[in-house]
Parts: C-alpha cells; sequence; structure tokens
C-alpha cells in the first residue's frame, strides 16, 4: 500500500536497487556465504578465541595476574615428570576405556529393548533420558550421598540384609572402589545418550531387511550380527565418538564425588587442570594439561569421521 | 527564572557529556558510591547473618551502598579469584585464607594504613595472621579473624569408659584404642582435603619434621620426624580409625562426632557450634580439649581469614572505610566476633582474651596455652610454591600412601620427589 501512495518517480528510483539486491541474493556464492557468516563469528568468538588463548597459555608461564612469558612446549615436558600427572593420564584411559565400552553395550541393549513393543512406550522412553537431563553436579551429590560412608543407603541396605559385613565398602577411600564408584556414574549418566541415539538408528532400518533375513532362515541372533549391527555402525561411530570426547573430559563427576582422591586415583585431566590452573594459580601448566590430549583426540575424530564417510558411501 | 532556550540547553549538556566520556568519572552529584564484598560461607552462619546487619548499619551511616555476596568456602571460590582477576572485573573485597594474598599479590591493594590503624587500637596482629597476609614487607590483607584447631571430643563416652583425656599424640594413641572397641573411633581425615593437612602439620611438628626448611627453598620432607609421623598415623589407622576417614571431605570429621559415631576429631569448634545450634542429642557430650603434644613441642594449625581489596577496584577508599567500618570499630568488631560463638575469634594481640571465650566452658581450650600456632607449610615462609605443595595434598597423600600398604621408606621419597618438583618448577 505503500508504495502505492509514493509519487511515481520514487517508486521507480527504488526498483533497481531492491532489484539489485535480490540478483544478488539469488546467486549461490553470494548467499551461501551469507547464511554461514553468523555461525561463523560465533565460532570464531566462542570457540576459536578461548582455544587460541588456552594455546597461548600452555606455551607460557603464565600465572595468575602476572605478566607471562613464551615457554615452548615445556610445560608438556615438565607434565611428565610428575607422578601425579601420570597417574591422571592413566586415569583418564582407564575411566573412559570402561565408561565407553560400558555405554556401548548397554546402549545397544537398552536400544533394542525400547524398540519393542511395550506398555506406556512414550513414558518409559521419557524416563530413560532422566539422568541426561538432570544436572550432573546435582545427581552426583545424590550418588556421593549413596556412596558416603556415614550416610550410604547402599551400605545400610546391605548390611542389613546380610550382603554386606559392617563397615561396609570403603566406596571412595579404596583406590579401585573409588574408580569404579566414578565409572559408575559416568555409565549410569551417559547412557540414555546411547541407547536414544542408537534407538533413533534402530527406527530407520527397513523392515524389509528383517523380512528377507527371517524368509532366509536367520533367526534373532543373525539378524542382530548380519543385519541390526551393520546398519547401525554409522550411528554407533558418531556415538561412540561424542562419548570418548565428552568421556576424556569429564570433571563433574570426579569434582563432587572425590575430587580427585583417594591418592590422586581418580583424577582425570579437567580435575587435574583445575587443581593446577585455578587453585594454584599456575594458568600455563593448568592450560598444558587439559590440552595434553588434543593431538590424540584430533586423530580419533579424523579416523573416526573417515570411518563414517567409508559406511556412508 | 528565565527560560532556558533550545540551543543553551544542548550546549550545557554536550559540554557536560563531553566532560564524563572524557574523564570517565560521572559528576559528583551522579555518583553513588557503591562497593561488594565477596565472602565465604562461615562456618557458624549466625556469622553470616550478623555481617548483612552491619552491613546496612554501614550503609546508613556512610552512604556508601555495600552489597555482600556468599561463596561456598574451599573450592568454588579460587575459581571465582582467579576469573576476577583475568577479566579485571568482579567484586571490589574479597575474603582470603591460607596464603591467598601470596598467590594474588600483585594484584592486591596495598592496605598497610588499615592494618597501622588496627595495630595501634589493638595491639600487633597474632603471627599466623602475619605470615598468610604481610606479602614481602607490606600488609597485602587485613587480619579479619581466625578460626583454630583443637581437639574435640565425647566427653560422655570418656567419663563412661574412665579413658584420660590426651596429653600427647602418643596418648591419643592410647585411648583412640579403646575408642574403637567402643565403635566410636578416632576420625582424623587422611584424604584430599584441608582438614588432612590441618591434623597432619602438626603431627608432623610436633614430632620434628617439616615439608620445606626456613629458607623457602630446600625440602626436608625426608627426616626423622616424617618417619615418626608416619608410623604413628599407620598405627592409629589400623587400632584407632576406620578406613573411611581415607574418603572423608572437610565436613565429615564434623558430621562423624555430631551423628553419634566419631569418639575424637581434630577440627575448630564449629562441630560443637553447629551441634548445639541444630539441638544434636551429641551437643551436650561434646567438649574441647588442650591441643596435643609431641617430642618436639605442641603445635596447631591456625587458618586466619583476611580481607583484600583488588587493584582494579574503582573504589579503594570507600573498600577501606568499610573495613575500617567493621573492624575499626571495637562494639562493631566485638558484636561480629560475638555472633561467631568462638568459630571467628580475634587476630588482634590485646584483644585474643576475647569475652566469647567465656560464653560457654566448653570454649576453655581455645585460650591455646603453651600452643605454637601457625599456618600449612610453615616453617617455610608462604609463597605460591608451598601454597601448591599445599593443593597438592602431597602431606595427606604420603600418609595415605603409608597406611594403605607403600612402606614408609617409599611414601617420604615419593613425597620428596613430588616437592622438589614443585619447588623446581
Amino acid at each position: 500500500m505503500a508504495i502505492g501512495t509514493l509519487p511515481a518517480a520514487r517508486a521507480h528510483a527504488r526498483l533497481p536497487w531492491r532489484a539489485r539486491v535480490s540478483e544478488l541474493l539469488d546467486k549461490e556464492r553470494v548467499l551461501g556465504p551469507l547464511f554461514i557468516t553468523p555461525a561463523l563469528i560465533l565460532i570464531a568468538l566462542l570457540v576459536a578465541y578461548p582455544f587460541c588463548m588456552a594455546l597461548y597459555f600452555a606455551m607460557s608461564n603464565a600465572f595468575i595476574g602476572r605478566p607471562s612469558h613464551f615457554v615452548g612446549l615445556r610445560n608438556f615436558i615438565n607434565l611428565w615428570d610428575a607422578d601425579i600427572f601420570r597417574q591422571t593420564f592413566q586415569n583418564a584411559f582407564v575411566f573412559t576405556g570402561i565408561s565407553v565400552a560400558f555405554k556401548l553395550v548397554l546402549g545397544i541393549s537398552l536400544a533394542l529393548l525400547l524398540n519393542q513393543q511395550l506398555w506406556f512406550t512414550r513414558m518409559i522412553r521419557g524416563a530413560v533420558l532422566l539422568p541426561w537431563v538432570i544436572p550432573t553436579a546435582l545427581s552426583t551429590l545424590g550418588w556421593w550421598w549413596m556412596f558416603n560412608s556415614l550416610y550410604s543407603v547402599v551400605h545400610w541396605t546391605g548390611i542389613n540384609i546380610g550382603l554386606m559385613d559392617p563397615p561396609g565398602p570403603n566406596w571412595l577411600g579404596q583406590k579401585y572402589y573409588a574408580m569404579a564408584a566414578v565409572i559408575t556414574v559416568n555409565i549410569w549418566r551417559g547412557l540414555p545418550f546411547f541407547a536414544i541415539t542408537i534407538l533413533a538408528g534402530l527406527v530407520a532400518i527397513p523392515k524389509e531387511l528383517y523380512e528377507a533375513a527371517e524368509s532366509d532362515g536367520a533367526g534373532a541372533w543373525s539378524r542382530f550380527w548380519y543385519v541390526t549391527l551393520p546398519m547401525l555402525k554409522p550411528v554407533l561411530a558418531v556415538v561412540v565418538l561424542f562419548s570418548t570426547i565428552f568421556t576424556f573430559s569429564d570433571f563433574n563427576i570426579v569434582y563432587v564425588l572425590t575430587h580427585g582422591g583417594p591418592i590422586n586415583a581418580t583424577h582425570l585431566f579437567a580435575t587435574y587442570s583445575r587443581m593446577i590452573g585455578l587453585e594454584s594459580g599456575r594458568i600455563g601448566e593448568g592450560a598444558a594439561i587439559s590440552l595434553y590430549l588434543f593431538p590424540l583426540l584430533v586423530f580419533v575424530v579424523w579416523a573416526q569421521l573417515r570411518f563414517v564417510r567409508k559406511q556412508a558411501f | 527564572m528565565r527560560p532556558v532556550t533550545r540551543r543553551q540547553f544542548l550546549a550545557t549538556t554536550g559540554t557536560g557529556l563531553a566532560g564524563i566520556l572524557a574523564t570517565r568519572t560521572a559528576p559528583a552529584v551522579g555518583q553513588v558510591r557503591e562497593i561488594s564484598y565477596l565472602c565465604w560461607n562461615n562456618f557458624a552462619p549466625a556469622s553470616d547473618k550478623k555481617l548483612s546487619e552491619i552491613g546496612q548499619r554501614f550503609t546508613k551511616d556512610t552512604g556508601i551502598k555495600l552489597k555482600i555476596d556468599h561463596i561456598s568456602h574451599m573450592g568454588p571460590q579460587q575459581a571465582k579469584y582467579a576469573s576476577e582477576v583475568q577479566t579485571q572485573a568482579g567484586h571490589d573485597l574479597v575474603e582470603m585464607r591460607m596464603h591467598f594474598p601470596w598467590l594474588y599479590e600483585p594484584q592486591l591493594v596495598d592496605v598497610s594504613d588499615v592494618v597501622a590503624g588496627l595495630e595501634k587500637q589493638y595491639g600487633k596482629a597474632i603471627s599466623s595472621a602475619y605470615e598468610g597476609a604481610h606479602v614481602h614487607g607490606v600488609w597485602k590483607a587485613v587480619p579479619q579473624y581466625h578460626g583454630m584447631f583443637v581437639c574435640t571430643y565425647r566427653e560422655d563416652l570418656f567419663k563412661k569408659a574412665s579413658l584420660k583425656v590426651p596429653d600427647t599424640w602418643e596418648e591419643l594413641y592410647t585411648v583412640g584404642k579403646e575408642l574403637k572397641k567402643m565403635g566410636n573411633p578416632v576420625g582424623i581425615p587422611i584424604s584430599q582435603n584441608y582438614d588432612s593437612i590441618s591434623t597432619a602439620g602438626p603431627v608432623l611438628w610436633s614430632f620434628g619434621g617439616m615439608e620445606v626448611d626456613k629458607d623457602g627453598k630446600t625440602v626436608k620432607i625426608n627426616s626423622d620426624g616424617t618417619t615418626q609421623t608416619i608410623e604413628w598415623y599407620k598405627k592409629m589407622f589400623k587400632d584407632c580409625m576406620e578406613p573411611e576417614v581415607l574418603s572423608w571431605s572437610d565436613a565429615s570429621n564434623n558430621e562423624s562426632i555430631q551423628q553419634g559415631k566419631a569418639g575424637w576429631i581434630h577440627n575448630p569448634v564449629s562441630a560443637y557450634i553447629i551441634a548445639k545450634q541444630r539441638k544434636l542429642v551429641t551437643a551436650d557430650g561434646i567438649n574441647h580439649h588442650r591441643s596435643l603434644g609431641g617430642p618436639k613441642g605442641r603445635y596447631e594449625t591456625d587458618t586466619p581469614r583476611h580481607i583484600g581489596i583488588w587493584k582494579f577496584s574503582k573504589n579503594i577508599e570507600a573498600s577501606k572505610e568499610w573495613i575500617k567500618y567493621l573492624l575499626g570499630k571495637k562494639e562493631t568488631y566485638d558484636e561480629y566476633i560475638m555472633s561467631g560463638d568462638a568459630f571467628n575469634l580475634p587476630v588482634y594481640a590485646k584483644l585474643t582474651d576475647h569475652p566469647v571465650l567465656r560464653t560457654d566452658p566448653k570454649y576453655a581450650a581455645l585460650k591455646g596455652e603453651g600452643v605454637e600456632y601457625h599456618t600449612y607449610g610453615w616453617p617455610a615462609p608462604p609463597s605460591d610454591k608451598v601454597q601448591l605443595i599445599t593443593n597438592a595434598y602431597i602431606l595427606p597423600n604420603m600418609i595415605a600412601k603409608a597406611v594403605t600398604g607403600t612402606s614408609t621408606k617409599d611414601a617420604i621419597a615419593w613425597a620428596e620427589t613430588e616437592m622438589k618438583k614443585v619447588m623446581a618448577g
């Protein structure tokens, strides 16, 4: 309506400008980058800048609130001399390896179960997501309460039904038990992510494949091994990739449950990095700890994405 | 009144705005002085309420707005301090403990003038406060109060079993065996928390050991004193305690005695204060006794708190006014101390025999007669390296290794190597 009321000369003057913009936006080489630019700016601000800062800190002797100097790879080399760091390195692999393996096996099992025709399917699927939805620090506090030597409901129940001798297992004070405790909580928390993602993959498998396998005489196990698993491989690769990265960089569970103890037996890169970088002010060393596995994780990401592409094409 | 033309109005406001932008300072009329103070949740909760009350009075009396924020006692605040320093933004004043003034020294305002005024009024600051906040000849934070460790025990159980109140760490072993048999073991944490160091330190000192020498450089953990300390811990762990102490947090020993399990713990009076406030059945039976001695003396851990002002604060003078208001007025300082129910004790010489110690006969042990008080890492002067040895829990981890099977010699060798790496770093 507005254009219609403008004098004819002004309307004429605007048309070429609009037409020019419209013509420009029709070109893919202009429109594409235009759409991507906001995301690129966000990535540059929220990912690239902090990462570059971390890289700079890791190669400096930065100490909170004091001037720093470039020290090259010295932090990375010196760290390997510290017994606590070597222990942390070992812990991270044990924690991640066992957790991801359990989450994978249990995740597939749970997804297969959820894929069956159950009563209250939606409610059950929603309930399965709860550990993933609840803030980790809060749910880990609940676990801490259960593992606590004084208040443990696990101990109380175990002792009262005669399964445990008083005072019960020292969950957070014995190094193997403590590692088992943090792994258990990580599995409990990460299982829904595996189960729901794998369930999405299961639902997408064409029913015809199962019908063909059945007509060829394949049993339940053969159908799983020769149909389900191969079809799930790309989904599994992505889930394992994400979980490996998340589990390596886990912080909340260990920080709340054991604070890295007993005798550093559960320290992970994130908790140890915090102890050195924030609690003791040595930001340079702290950054080096958190970036120590970066090259390895880059390789894992590259290898797994390559695998996924091969599967897809 | 002559009407103001549009031209005159624009000229006046434009000049004023240009001046504000150039000087980056608001005109005095428009300036509202406001300061923010980050402090920890006090172990005696009534003290936080009193602080807020005094803060409101301060605002009323001076016109300076005061915002008090609280943060959990150990852990989160260090990340908060680090982020405030790195971003050069945040609170004006911060509560500090241990060697924090040493860690953040370049970022803290020199408050020697404030401390000089307080010392003139109340006498010298106690030695542990001096060790923690007097950095390279300058006061980098103002000593506020201290909460020292003491022996907390179930007097009712001791009387029932006719046990003698111990006077030395060796005597504690004797009664500890009986306590464990009664189902009320000794509760000394041997885990990655600060209470573990607060006990391990005095035991080590009383056997003649130390982590780092007075020069602040030479690691001295490999000594007869450390060997005796570890041997004492080994027999205590085996005969007087339960393995749960390896998993304890700072709060666990308090909870253990409050819930009726532990018969003896080493802790500030907070365990008793909370039991009393919550009217727990154990409150009446809990009492305190004099700190324990060893062959080389009678020591105790002291954890003085200080107030520091960040250099990036735009309200340094107003911040100093708040400190002077809280600590410099005797009646206000007394009021604040009394609210802490003997957990917060004054840190100046003339006030050490404070009336708060007479509010409950169970606080008599806090007079600390014949006890030498020091902060973590003593006799080494505080430094970032000593702080790192503390934060890495090398001392309690050395003991934990020894009580769980590592030989005393190997445990000490491990600690020595780790401490030397810290000192060399």
